[in-house]
């Protein structure tokens, strides 16, 4: 995957993916429940994303070891994450069930939490194909 | 103008291993019959288009049931059935099939199924290659492991959603949206039958060193496979084809493990030249 757009910096894919979910009409007509706390692992970078009611309140971005808590974590590797920030993601980059199955993205922690949130956490992962790879 | 749909709904009461079912089915056309079977925890919908595909309906009689347990299928008439785990076995499965080609007269049927349908069609070509003119193996393979997961009926999640959308990753980006969202909409309907399905999907069906006895001649099998299928990928579905006496395989660019519903303008293209390939190892035959 080497055509993928990067975020400038990690500050910066925090404000767009922030902005994206909290104006997605989605996200907003289902989230009134979509309340977790999440570690979004590349590698070369990481989020917590922090979720209240189906809008993004914060974002850690490359938060130290015990800085941020956090329920679950969705982790693979760079390629993985820019292929999930195409447009039209290839096979395989298109969901984290996908790249769980096929690729070497990792689902750890709560999981429970994960699928209590599916619907919403499975559009949000989506953005990234608008704001493009979180590294 | 009418927009009365020319697709029609019956019931039919059949006995299966001591169990009485009453079985929905859509069907229209006429011709050689085209028996749909639809993809686990799921509903005859998934073929609504080609239910209304004129091209085929003008040669084919598309009949599209729903399994007992799913859509308008109750489960079964005879039993106390919420007293036991459902749990979807070959051996019912591929008895149901034939019970209900038998109930319906039906004379040298095709038949298709999408993934657990794909994988009982190995099972039908394996087990009554002489009661089937052919058989699509839609998603299928040989063996596939990994999706009989507690998750579907986790207690603490919501189940409709976790079907639903532990599904959406197996569609294409590219379907349109409106086909994926309805697939979705179906999958969180079915959630009490899903994982019972899946307990033949990932557990019961198991033809691995057993493809060499399927005979394509005496009943041609050919698969086809989206390549955004992340359970069963177009290489699994190569390799059962290849280990088939004259299986045939086709991959399909751009779509994902649930064509007929996501997107059967795509698939129908696919689904055309299988017919033929079909038709012209019938006429070998």
């Amino acid at each position: 995957m080497t055509t993928a757009t990067r975020a400038p910096s990690g500050q910066a894919w925090a404000d767009a993916f922030t902005e994206a979910n909290n104006t997605d009409p989605e996200i907003q007509a289902h989230g009134r429940y979509f309340t977790c706390s999440y570690l979004l692992d590349a590698t070369e970078r990481s989020y917590v994303i922090q979720v209240a009611s189906g809008k993004v309140v914060g974002v850690a971005v490359d938060p130290g070891p015990l800085d941020v808590p956090y329920q679950f974590a969705i982790r693979a590797g760079v390629d993985t994450w820019r292929g999930f920030g195409e447009a039209v993601p290839a096979p395989m980059y298109h969901g984290i069930w996908a790249a769980s199955f096929q690729l070497d993205m990792r689902l750890e922690g709560d999981v429970l939490v994960l699928m209590q949130n599916l619907r919403c956490l499975t559009r949000q992962i989506e953005l990234l194909r608008v704001v493009g790879s979180p590294v | 103008m009418s927009r009365i749909s020319p697709v029609t709904g019956h019931y039919v009461t059949i006995d299966v291993d001591g169990l009485e079912y009453k079985v929905f089915y859509l069907e229209n056309g006429t011709g050689q019959p085209l028996v749909c079977q639809h993809t686990a925890g799921c509903h005859n919908h998934q073929w609504r288009g080609l239910l209304e595909d004129e091209e085929i309906t003008s040669r084919y009689r598309v009949i599209a049931y729903d399994l007992p347990r799913h859509g308008k299928s109750d489960p079964p008439e005879n039993t106390e059935w919420w007293k036991e785990e459902y749990r979807l076995t070959a051996d019912h499965y591929v008895n149901f099939i034939v019970a209900l080609c038998d109930a319906l007269e039906l004379d040298d049927p095709l038949f298709m199924g999408s993934s657990f349908g794909g994988n009982v069609a190995l099972q039908l070509a394996l087990r009554h290659p002489d009661r089937f003119g052919g058989v699509l193996s839609v998603e299928g393979a040989d063996y596939s492991p990994g999706f009989y997961l507690d998750w579907w009926q986790h207690p603490h999640a919501n189940a409709a959603q976790v079907c639903a959308s532990g599904v959406w990753d197996l569609m294409a980006p590219q379907s349109p949206e409106s086909d994926r969202w309805k697939t979705w909409f179906y999958y969180s309907q079915g959630s009490e039958a899903f994982k019972g399905d899946l307990y033949f999907y990932s557990v019961d069906h198991d033809l691995r060193g057993r493809l060499g006895d399927i005979d394509g001649d005496r009943c041609p099998v050919v698969m086809l496979t989206g390549e955004y299928d992340y359970l069963t990928t177009p290489e699994d579905s190569a390799r059962t084809a290849g280990a088939i006496k004259n299986g045939r395989f086709i991959t399909m660019p751009e779509i994902g493990h649930f064509p007929m519903s996501e997107n059967h303008e795509r698939f129908r293209v696919h689904l055309l030249e299988a017919l033929d390939i079909l038709q012209s190892a019938g006429a070998r035959s």
